[in-house]
């Protein structure tokens, strides 16, 4: 299962990189350069990866030419309103580092910070 | 009748009188893991009595309903309508509507507990996927794990998604040193090894289920709050208390830090902070660690008890 992820995120790497439509041939022989790998199985990867949204495709003569349907940056920008919406909009299972505090929370770390600071500056 | 009575009433005691008792217990943060542990077992046995409470409601509205048909029996072959016929009619169909309402209600609230989990469930996966996809493999000379991804965004985040997917953002990359990136790490990973992401699931679902039941709305906001608290210990016996503190402080601040001590409390952060500054001494650890045993073996016995004079009575 892990090795198949691995398999998604490499393909999608390569679809960005190209920014435009690309055929699973194009694929496959920039992916055969570092690992031997199936036809098949790139052919597999890219229509899994256009089932779960992740890839549009239009129909070129007998083959398919795939693009991202949205930016890296656009997925990371998406993935960082879930995160940070302290949970308004998803139910998602994420465990912060730190949640969100209000303003008098990070002021009160801010002074603690700048005092510590001062302390630092005068023992030096 | 009255045994489910019984036992609905204590199960409502425990839920309403239960919150503030533990709070006192976990509020300082020293033994997280314990305070977990009975928060949650305050949980299971509320919800264990209300199904026996349940149980026993159905038993009787049964009962009532052949009761009743052996007046009517009765009556019918002494030719006359006593007056045994109306009260036992009326006690068995009062019994057996409530009987119907409250399986009916527990129904419902178990399925929008149920479909609430499976939604966050989901909606987890979901966000897991596309942070393996859309972030780049976390490559540190001091910290390379197998499952860290960089999300290349200005924002300050760092977390952990189910089954086991850590994010960090380039904002945070950029504010942390390597020794305090190795700290949140090791909290997060504290995260996935503690499979804290299932106590907040069921917390969550159950708080969502039972809105304004003290034990799960505030059990809940406790019960994460001592997740972190033993994240924090895990991470700062890995990583190391200073960095720790210092990555808190960041994060809390948004500017780097390099140089942090002294004492805050009030607020969650600071708490942390705070906590981990100034450790509790060996002895008002001991008590809560005994306070928090005694709630543990207790309440579990106490449901026990109480049922089965219910049951017997």
């Amino acid at each position: 299962m892990r090795g198949f992820g691995e398999l998604e995120s490499v393909i999608m790497e390569l679809v960005w990189d190209r920014s435009g439509q690309v055929t699973v041939r194009e694929i496959f022989e920039q992916m055969q350069r570092d690992r031997t790998i199936a036809y098949t199985t790139v052919m597999s990867t890219m229509d899994n990866l256009h089932r779960k949204g992740w890839l549009d495709r239009v129909k070129d003569g007998k083959a398919y030419r795939y693009m991202a349907t949205a930016s890296r940056e656009e997925y990371s920008a998406r993935l960082m309103r879930e995160a940070l919406t302290g949970g308004r909009n998803t139910e998602a299972v994420l465990a912060h580092f730190v949640a969100e505090m209000d303003s008098g929370e990070s002021e009160l770390l801010r002074a603690i910070v700048k005092r510590l600071g001062n302390d630092a500056e005068r023992a030096r | 009748m009255t045994a489910a009575a019984v036992v609905l009433l204590y199960s409502v005691v425990v839920a309403w009188r239960i919150p503030s008792v533990l709070t006192r217990l976990t509020e300082t943060g020293s033994r997280p893991r314990l305070g977990i542990a009975v928060w949650l077992t305050a949980m299971a046995s509320v919800l264990f009595s209300a199904a026996v409470s349940l149980f026993f409601l159905i038993h009787a509205a049964v009962d009532g309903w052949t009761h009743l048909a052996l007046v009517i029996c009765r009556s019918v072959s002494g030719g006359v309508c006593a007056p045994a016929v109306y009260t036992s009619a009326l006690t068995a169909l009062g019994i057996g509507f409530a009987a119907l309402a409250a399986v009916l209600t527990t129904t419902a609230l178990s399925w929008r507990c149920a479909r609430r989990m499976r939604q966050a469930h989901h909606q987890t996966r979901a966000h897991a996927d596309t942070a393996r996809l859309a972030g780049r493999p976390l490559t540190q000379p001091l910290t390379n794990l197998p499952n860290a991804f960089v999300l290349n965004v200005p924002q300050l985040a760092a977390y952990c998604v189910p089954p086991g997917i850590i994010v960090v953002t380039t904002g945070a990359l950029d504010l942390l040193a390597p020794a305090q990136l190795a700290a949140v790490l090791a909290h997060e990973r504290a995260h996935l090894a503690g499979r804290h992401h299932l106590v907040t699931a069921i917390t969550a679902g159950l708080a969502a289920t039972f809105p304004g039941v003290p034990l799960f709305a505030h059990g809940k906001e406790e019960i994460a709050r001592l997740a972190e608290m033993a994240a924090d210990d895990v991470a700062a016996r890995r990583a190391g208390r200073r960095p720790l503190v210092e990555a808190l402080l960041a994060f809390g601040t948004g500017t780097a830090v390099r140089s942090p001590a002294l004492a805050v409390a009030g607020y969650a952060v600071a708490a942390r902070v705070d906590r981990l500054l100034t450790p509790a001494r060996q002895g008002s650890r001991t008590r809560t660690a005994i306070g928090l045993g005694v709630v543990l073996a207790v309440l579990p016995a106490l449901s026990g008890v109480v049922v089965a004079f219910a049951g017997a009575a």
